[in-house]
């Protein structure tokens, strides 16, 4: 039960029967798609060999300097995807998002790898990065959510939250329903996960330990664990930002500053 | 006579490079005035009233509330005391009540007693809704309608002024007159001071009225 299997090159190669599929079809019905399919194989295959490299590299140099400084690129990487994801130019909100993404996950990947694995060292790559690989992926799609809708709803409410600043509402008062609603929105996926999770799905993490050999009970229970994370992550970091993004929406006088769309 | 706001050199410019919407502005508004402001589209009258209650900051100048600068009043404070009502009436989800009520929900009207169903059903009649109850929907008013009751809720914050932007413009004859007719009695029996920017040729049937005009950046009052 505990011997992996090893995928040889030719038994790689042979997988590559599913992009011949998906190209036959865009050819076939005209879909227009054989561009990307094809740019799509060349960025998975080189992407993930290279990524394989630089964690063998990792575990192997086992030095907390650079898993640190790994962990650090994988949260930068991640603003720039939110980033495109928001397209809002006139409030800057990438620095106050950066760095709550950098402590937020940083303190919720140490959590998980020291105190629930109970892993030694904490930061022990093997570990670390792909708890904090996790972590990032999920709530960064969170953040994006709720950032887009803040931007959108301050727009969209201008008026409403504007009548509401004069009868005497502070700015945390006029824009509570915004604020609400927008961290909702980020933290609604990670709550339906846990719904659908084992009926609905099997947890991409979990079927890779399975497949890697683990026993199932002991693949659950890091799925588990890792569900867990991924709610108090995305609750975390998506309360932190939105708090912060709310505020640059409104200046010194607690005037609305967001322009109209 | 009690000068209630003072405007001192006030300039004021959207964007830090575009020209100026008016410069070296001054006024003075004296406690119960009943004050228009009128000019053409894009002149500045809106602003100047959203300046008074900061919803825009000014490039220079001061703004003076009973002599206290506004930059140094709290925001919720000074707005409570100098309310603005916007050009298109704004109402939350939920009934007349909740929509009237509203300040009474914040921090800063917190302390404050919020008036009983008979106060409120007394002054729905002063402000020509008859007809209309308190546990209806406010969404389903007409605009006249909640124009008046946009203003009536404003009262009911208990302000010192009211900054009132085209209250009128999407009115009809019948339901301007009772708009006007309503900010004049607050006027002259309960003694608020009224800034009113308008377009029409209305002038107010009250003792302490002036009318302002907007000309080249420059206000130019009677």
């Amino acid at each position: 039960m505990n011997q992996i299997i090893e995928i040889s090159i030719p038994q790689l190669l042979l997988a590559l029967l599913f992009i011949v599929v998906a190209q036959a079809t865009s050819f076939v019905h005209k879909l227009g798609l054989n561009r990307d399919i094809s740019i799509g194989t060349v960025r998975t295959v080189s992407q993930l060999f290279v990524m394989g490299y630089a964690l063998t590299f990792i575990f192997g140099a086992q030095n907390v300097w650079l898993t640190l400084g790994i962990f650090v690129v994988m949260v930068f990487s991640a603003v720039f995807i939110v980033r495109g994801r928001v397209r809002e130019k006139q409030i800057a909100y990438e620095i106050p998002t950066f760095l709550t993404m950098l402590s937020s996950y940083f303190l919720t990947a140490l959590f998980v790898s020291w105190l629930v694995i109970g892993v030694e060292p904490w930061w022990e790559p093997r570990y670390f990065i792909p708890t904090a690989g996790m972590v990032i992926g999920n709530s960064m799609s969170a953040l994006a959510i709720s950032i887009e809708r803040m931007f959108s709803q301050m727009r969209q409410q201008r008026e409403l939250v504007e009548m509401k600043l004069c009868l005497g509402a502070n700015y945390k008062e006029a824009s509570r329903d915004i604020f609400k609603g927008a961290v909702k929105a980020g933290m609604i996926p990670s709550i339906n996960a846990m719904m659908g999770v084992g009926l609905v799905f099997i947890p991409g993490m979990m079927s890779g330990q399975i497949l890697a050999g683990a026993d199932p009970l002991t693949a659950i229970r890091y799925q588990i664990v890792v569900m867990f994370m991924l709610v108090g992550s995305t609750a975390m970091s998506t309360i932190i930002v939105t708090h912060i993004i709310r505020r640059r929406c409104f200046g010194e006088s607690e005037e609305l500053v967001v322009s109209a769309e | 006579m009690t000068r209630l706001l003072e405007l001192r050199d006030l300039s004021f410019g959207y964007d830090k490079g575009s020209p100026p919407v008016f410069e070296r502005l001054s006024l003075d508004v004296a406690m119960g005035e009943f004050l228009i402001i009128k000019g053409p589209s894009g002149s500045g009258k809106s602003t100047l009233l959203r300046l008074i209650c900061r919803l825009n900051t000014p490039r220079s100048g001061a703004i003076l509330f009973r002599g206290r600068n506004t930059a140094e009043i709290p925001p919720p404070e000074l707005r409570s005391k100098v309310t603005y009502v916007p050009q298109i009436p704004q109402m939350i989800d939920g009934t007349i009540r909740d929509n009237l009520l509203l300040s009474f929900a914040f921090a800063q009207g917190a302390q404050k007693k919020a008036p009983d169903d008979a106060t409120l059903e007394r002054m729905l009649d002063a402000f020509y809704l008859q007809g209309v109850t308190l546990a209806q929907s406010a969404s389903k008013l007409s605009v006249g309608q909640k124009q008046r009751l946009s203003i009536m809720r404003a009262i009911l914050n208990e302000p010192d002024a009211l900054l009132l932007d085209e209250p009128t413009s999407a009115l009809d004859a019948e339901s301007a007159a009772m708009v006007f007719s309503i900010i004049e009695r607050l006027n002259t029996d309960e003694g608020k001071t009224v800034l009113m920017v308008t377009h029409s040729d209305y002038q107010p049937d009250v003792p302490q009225a002036r009318s302002c005009t907007f000309r080249n950046g420059n206000l130019e009052c009677a």
